[in-house]
């Protein structure tokens, strides 16, 4: 049907919601949503993040927010995904990097929870609250989690972390403010005479 | 990536005929557009809505090229082009506008004369 794959460059970014019902490899930046009835293809250097619906999921780059995939997902050894994932077949390489819940078994009901949240909203940081716990590997033979995989998640988590720090701040905010004038008062009513004085003085 | 653009030199973006996106694109390299495109499109170069495609967003680019069909306000800073057979409605501003024999055309026209 396309005689033109579809193609998000590297010096390109979508935000909002992408459909469709083919291929879409990305070299760039997606932020919102992604909903295909075929192949993501998230290449090296390239960032979604995004609630993923697809049939078939790679990931070289960097994802963050709740994977659906109908049919399969493959992390390669250059992926950083953080977020929950749903597929019935999950492969891992050396060197990838995952945080989240890994769920072998029933699709619909996470692909139901997905499709029921709004687009615009920081899916990652929420995530990256409720399930600070590390992964739980998947037992499944299908499922080729080296040793190695499990060691580098704590140093690569920064780098897919770095990539939401306004969705953090924004997690982090709420409880802010709060500290902010009782640190305020503290500092006034311990600033000592001299401080007053020289202040006066100028 | 070095090597992905080698081994693919139009590493551009396309939307393929069955996408259909509601946002924003925003780019530095050119766009080119088979599918459907809601919301806003603002790249560093240019911007392609082929035939059969539609695009329902308000474009800024250096040169856009319609084939297809585009609602919306056009700001070309060097050229806007409506080929024949295209369809646009919208305010077109640009120092070069060509409109093909066949275009349809709905809107202000703003050369900056």
């Amino acid at each position: 049907m396309a005689d033109k794959e579809t193609v998000v460059g590297p010096e390109t970014r979508i935000s909002g919601e992408v459909r469709g019902e083919e291929d879409l490899i990305v070299r760039g930046r997606i932020d919102g949503r992604v909903q295909l009835t075929q192949t993501l293809t998230v290449e090296k250097g390239a960032t979604v993040q995004a609630d993923v619906d697809v049939r078939h999921l790679v990931v070289s780059g960097t994802v963050v927010g709740t994977i659906v995939a109908s049919e399969s997902v493959k992390l390669t050894s250059t992926a950083r995904v953080v977020g929950d994932l749903a597929s019935p077949r999950v492969m891992m390489e050396a060197g990838a990097a995952y945080r989240g819940r890994v769920d072998m078994g029933d699709i619909a009901a996470a692909r139901a929870a997905v499709s029921s949240r709004a687009v615009q909203r920081p899916a990652a940081s929420e995530k990256l609250a409720i399930h600070p716990a590390p992964p739980r590997m998947a037992t499944a033979a299908k499922a080729v989690v080296s040793g190695k995989a499990a060691a580098p998640v704590a140093p690569a988590v920064p780098a897919a972390r770095s990539t939401i720090p306004a969705a953090a701040v924004g997690a982090l905010g709420p409880a802010s403010p709060p500290a902010f004038p009782r640190v305020a008062g503290a500092m006034g009513a311990m600033s000592p005479a001299w401080a007053k004085k020289k202040i006066r003085r100028r | 990536m070095a090597k992905e653009k080698d081994t693919k030199p139009m590493a551009n973006t396309v939307i393929g005929s069955s996408i259909v996106i509601d946002g924003e694109i925003t780019g530095e390299e050119p766009l080119t557009i088979l599918g459907t495109v809601k919301g806003k499109i603002s790249v560093a170069q240019s911007v392609a809505v082929e035939a059969g495609a539609t695009v329902e967003a308000d474009v800024e680019a250096q040169t856009v090229t319609v084939s297809g069909r585009l609602t919306g306000n056009v700001v070309a800073r060097e050229r806007l082009e409506l080929k024949p057979e295209s369809k646009m409605v919208g305010d077109a501003k640009s120092p070069r506008i060509v409109i093909a024999d066949g275009a349809g055309f709905k809107g202000n026209v703003d050369m900056d004369v």
